[in-house]
């Protein structure tokens, strides 16, 4: 036992003299946070729209003011008024525009009778997000037109769907807070643990501690165990930082906090072990640097952080089954935003502490104590 | 008296290369043993093996009394062993490295504190103990490296190349470093190395090795008494090379004369008495002679003698593609 003390008392000195690399593993997840946060979420905001509205009769007017209620209501869409039609479609063809609203000269007439007015809206649909906000904004202002009042009284033969919130409205930035600290346990995993022991290895001073009694239950144990200490302590930083930014609790009662840390403490070690169990037999901390970058894209996504796992395909549902991420993520958004108590994930916490087990038996296993 | 090391016809193959072929070997308790051969030879494939931390293809040897394959553990406890790299750690300081090491071993607290302050006044880095050993040379370094080892008190120490790289100064504050903590210690060493003159210095026995196999094995004075006469006349000539060896060969004061990178050397009793006599002798054969000097006898001699180059003719290492020229493959290791 004296010698794994020993093994994460090297390990953990040696990074103790390198605070630069732990304070841009704790940043750049944080960073990730705000950027990731602030491009994806809230509604687009100023489409660049041509509008060439060819009809100057009552339902051209009125069709005018609803598109200038967007743009100056939501702000959904910058309009540019423009007169010639080809113009303003070869514009959204070079990119000037994102859509075009082109109101022919017979539209009030046509309205005004009944017979089949149409509006022209040409979107440049190679931008799929852009495009449905536009077309949902553009559709909306062309079918308000005919809404003249809004009922007092609602129809009481019509079904109401009542919409019940069960817990308080998480903003997008505050729900990628536990992606966010999943990835910085990845990348805890990625600067210690088995990293230190291809460094070792790359530098020639592996050797040396071959020679010593040290077992390889000794060296994976303790180098597994500095990586954790070193990785939670970054992990726990990542989150509190995130949730303040977020405006997430931080601690809430004890228990909220403590089924956070035993969340963190599963995935750290499950993931350290795992890493250990792919890297432990390299050489060179390229091929660490190269694999864990790819691993940790290949983890990161398909574990609901970003998006749900519904919205996959089952292929990539099914390895979310067996992704570690996705199970610390689960567990973490139903702790923080939800508040749950241990024994209501605990289908995340068994899977997670399997993974653990079995990563950690292979990766002692298979390490090779020869050079 | 008893064996620190014995090898059984050992062998190490990495793939088609057969690194280290069969080879056996006693080493006395308390002797300073030497391993003498060039990059490539074999020699930290053998140290390796003898140190547990690569598997021999077969045979198999006693290290302290331990089997190496079957006893490992055991093995590891009664040894310290000096890496051919310098492996202590950078982000470390001296204390650190040498208190760390001693936990690897286990050493109690009490004795561990009082055996690393030892042992670094007597490297003489008691002053820099606190110092992080990404501050020291090459030369302190290697004493740090040697120290680190004995904080456990081994009872072989395995020394692979120690002093390659160091500058001569701190080659030799190496070598009397080694000798005072043989003599003080009562250890046995196990040294390889490629320099001459340091398994000359140091060695009270060694043995030669070239691609893998032990070419010869004694006293260094064993070792050079085996060369016939006591001096070598080393002529440079600009042509005519060959003729003029086969002259001297025949030669009744010659006991042997080889060409080696162009050179003549001539093995005689006297140098001083024969070298004029092989300059006539060549120079009536046609040759010029551009250059000629006597040496006396060494282990360097010994290593030509028996292999026919010089020990400073290096192999190219292999390296893996892979992963690129700065990382040696497993057969680079050496």
């Amino acid at each position: 036992m004296r010698r794994v003390f020993a093994v994460i008392e090297r390990d953990m000195r040696k990074f103790s003299r390198n605070p630069v690399i732990m304070v841009m593993a704790v940043v750049m997840p944080i960073a990730y946070l705000i950027i990731l946060g602030n491009s994806f979420q809230g509604k687009l905001k100023g489409l660049p729209v041509a509008v060439v509205n060819q009809d100057d009769g009552y339902w051209g007017r009125r069709l005018d003011e609803r598109l200038k209620a967007v743009a100056i209501g939501p702000k959904t869409v910058t309009l540019t008024y423009m007169s010639d039609q080809g113009k303003a479609v070869e514009d959204v063809r070079n990119g000037k525009f994102k859509g075009a609203v082109i109101v022919p000269p017979d539209f009030s007439r046509r309205m005004a009778l009944g017979i089949n007015p149409e509006v022209g809206i040409f979107v440049d649909n190679t931008d799929q997000i852009s495009e449905g906000a536009l077309t949902g904004a553009l559709t909306d202002a062309v079918n308000s037109l005919r809404e003249v009042f809004v009922s007092v009284r609602p129809d009481r033969t019509v079904v109401q769907a009542r919409r019940v919130e069960l817990y308080r409205m998480v903003d997008y930035d505050q729900a990628l807070v536990p992606g966010v600290v999943v990835m910085a346990i990845f990348m805890g995993t990625m600067i210690t643990g088995v990293f230190n022991l291809v460094m070792d290895r790359f530098l020639g001073v592996d050797e040396a501690i071959l020679m010593t009694p040290v077992t390889k239950t000794d060296i994976v144990g303790g180098l597994v165990v500095s990586g954790f200490i070193i990785t939670m302590f970054m992990a726990t930083i990542v989150y509190i930082v995130s949730a303040l930014i977020t405006g997430i609790t931080v601690f809430g009662s004890v228990s909220r906090f403590l089924g956070i840390l035993v969340v963190l403490a599963l995935a750290t070690m499950g993931l350290l072990s795992m890493m250990f169990l792919m890297l432990g037999r390299a050489n060179h901390p390229r091929i660490v640097g190269v694999f864990s970058g790819f691993m940790n894209v290949i983890f990161f996504f398909p574990s609901g952080a970003v998006y749900p796992v519904e919205g996959f395909p089952k292929w990539l549902r099914a390895f979310s089954k067996v992704n570690p991420e996705y199970y610390a993520v689960h567990a973490l958004k139903s702790i923080i935003f939800k508040g749950n108590p241990l024994w209501a994930i605990y289908g995340d916490i068994v899977f997670l502490l399997c993974f653990l087990t079995v990563m950690m038996t292979l990766a002692v296993v298979t390490f090779k104590r020869t050079l | 008296m008893s064996l620190a090391v014995e090898t059984f016809d050992i062998r190490k193959t990495f793939g088609e290369l057969t690194a280290v072929k069969d080879i056996s070997i006693q080493i006395n308790e308390g002797e300073f043993f030497g391993f003498l051969g060039p990059n490539g030879a074999g020699k930290s494939t053998l140290i390796r093996m003898l140190t547990t931390v690569l598997r021999p293809a077969s045979g198999t040897a006693s290290v302290g009394g331990f089997d190496i394959t079957k006893e490992p553990d055991e093995v590891r406890r009664s040894i310290g062993v000096v890496t051919q790299n310098m492996a202590s750690d950078l982000d470390l300081t001296a204390r650190e490295n040498m208190d760390i090491f001693g936990k690897f071993y286990e050493v109690p607290k009490k004795a561990r504190q009082e055996r690393v302050a030892e042992l670094l006044e007597r490297v003489g880095l008691s002053k820099k103990a606190d110092e992080l050993a990404a501050t020291f040379s090459g030369g302190m370094r290697r004493r740090l490296d040697i120290a680190r080892v004995l904080v456990h008190k081994p009872e072989i120490l395995f020394l692979d190349e120690p002093t390659s790289g160091l500058d001569p100064q701190s080659r030799r504050v190496v070598w009397e470093m080694l000798q005072n903590f043989m003599k003080d210690y009562n250890m046995t060493i196990f040294l390889t190395t490629h320099y001459m003159e340091e398994a000359e210095a140091l060695c009270t026995r060694v043995a030669i090795i070239d691609r893998g196999s032990v070419i010869a094995m004694g006293t260094p004075d064993e070792l050079k008494s085996g060369i016939p006469g006591n001096d070598i006349v080393i002529l440079t000539l600009s042509r005519e090379q060959e003729n003029v060896r086969n002259l001297a060969a025949a030669e009744g004061y010659v006991h042997k004369a080889q060409l080696e990178n162009g050179d003549l050397r001539c093995y005689v009793d006297s140098g001083s008495e024969d070298a004029p006599r092989l300059m006539k002798l060549a120079t009536d054969a046609g040759a010029e002679v551009r250059a000629v000097s006597i040496q006396k006898l060494s282990l360097e001699d010994v290593f030509i003698h028996y292999t026919g180059r010089s020990i400073r003719e290096e192999e190219s290492k292999k390296v893996s593609l892979f992963l690129g020229a700065g990382v040696p493959s497993k057969l680079g290791r050496n």
